[in-house]
């Protein structure tokens, strides 16, 4: 009973609730590099010759993407280039930073570091600074909401620049059942619509987003970076997150408790009404562009840019 | 009996009763359990686990800010 499922070694790491199977150390690496790479074939994530930006903040899942993004670049199947972003956050972003450059270092994956500070002359701490300065701001936003479009600005162009056909990022089963049960609730189908394992945009000048860990829950991405013994930043951001993020994770994993498949189930359910709500709610047109950086926009500005001026006035 | 705890920068030393679990001991130090791994003597084990006299138990947080 109480031996791994696959090869009855004694001792056994892992007990997964949700199926019933235990595993042992090794079957338990194995059996996640096996699940990332079947969900990767199966929702078609890449093509062979791929250029694949992993985003690689130095957390667990962006190390633990890349360790097994990069088994595919050993096969020949992907080129892979790392990027992580310095979004500028004095205490906590320095130590990610050399977390990342030693995974990549480790493995000989070409990495870059690009600052928030270059490509929008300020840091994020900065950013929010200033917000607390522009307190007429009607809306007073938090720092993901910057962090957010900033990152996607940074990681598209970063993409244009090195070429790559798809940007990989971190987003874990967690991740992703906390964002369509929000937009759900908020009822904001347009963002809504727009989750996936493969994140086409409507606009082609935007690199498509995979998410290589979608289906393995947060949990079992942790305990693979201590399983495996990967160097990885355990800490957590000094700014508060989303808050509505924050309820409906908690939400999510009450229920679990009692419910072990609720987190899969949600995300199976929701990937077969997706191509309905697609074909019913997807907008139309919109193919602008940013008059001040180019990048694609819905109006006038891209919302990056929006923001940087915004500022610009209120100095 | 007693245990070594390390979580973190902490170095506790913890007084806990026969048979108890590791799920027992974080529910006692009041660290939610989806939060972290647990090395028993170095070795990942799975919260159902007994603790032992003389273990060392490494707490390990992997989850952050949820
Ligand atoms: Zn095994
Ligand atoms: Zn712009």
């Amino acid at each position: 009973m109480n031996t791994c499922s696959k090869c009855g070694n004694p001792h056994i790491i892992i007990r997964r609730k949700h199926s019933g199977q235990n595993l042992c150390q090794e079957c338990f690496i194995e059996s996640i590099n096996q699940k990332v790479l079947s969900n990767i074939r199966k929702t078609m994530l890449i093509e062979k010759g791929d250029k694949v930006l992993m985003a690689l903040s130095g957390g667990k899942d962006s190390v633990v993407a890349l360790h097994i993004m990069n088994s595919l670049q050993e096969k020949n199947v992907i080129d892979l280039v790392a990027v992580t972003i310095d979004e500028g956050i004095e205490g906590y972003r320095e130590e990610g930073i050399e977390i990342a450059k030693a995974n990549a270092k480790e493995l000989g994956v070409k990495h870059r570091i690009v600052r928030f500070e270059d490509y929008f002359g300020r840091t994020l701490d900065k950013m929010m600074e200033l917000d607390e300065i522009n307190q007429n701001s009607t809306n007073p936003r938090h720092a993901c909401t910057y962090c957010g479009v900033f990152r996607r600005w940074i990681l598209n162009r970063v993409a244009q620049e090195e070429g790559a056909t798809k940007i990989a990022t971190g987003h874990n089963l967690d991740d992703e059942t906390q964002s369509i049960l929000m937009n759900y609730l908020e009822g904001n189908i347009n963002n809504l619509i727009r989750i996936g394992p493969k994140t086409e945009s409507r606009d082609e000048r935007f690199t498509v987003k995979i998410k290589p860990l979608r289906e393995i829950p947060e949990k079992e991405i942790g305990l693979y970076a201590i399983a495996a013994d990967l160097n990885v930043h355990l800490a957590g951001c000094p700014y508060a997150g989303d808050s509505f993020r924050r309820e409906v994770g908690q939400f999510i994993k009450e229920l679990s408790e009692n419910h072990h498949t609720i987190m899969y189930s949600t995300l199976r359910g929701f990937d077969k009404i997706k191509p309905v709500l697609k074909k019913e709610f997807t907008l139309k047109g919109n193919n602008g562009k940013c008059r001040r950086c180019g990048e694609p926009a819905a109006g006038e500005l891209c919302k990056a840019c929006s923001f940087l001026e915004n500022w610009e006035q209120n100095l | 009996m007693q245990v070594k705890v390390i979580f973190g920068e902490e170095n506790l030393t913890e007084d806990i009763p026969e048979n108890f679990t590791i799920k027992d001991l974080l529910k006692k130090l009041e660290i939610p359990s989806e939060t972290v791994v647990v090395k028993k003597n170095e070795a990942i084990v799975i919260e159902e686990m007994l603790i032992q006299e003389g273990d060392t138990l490494e707490i390990i947080k992997v989850i952050f800010g949820g």
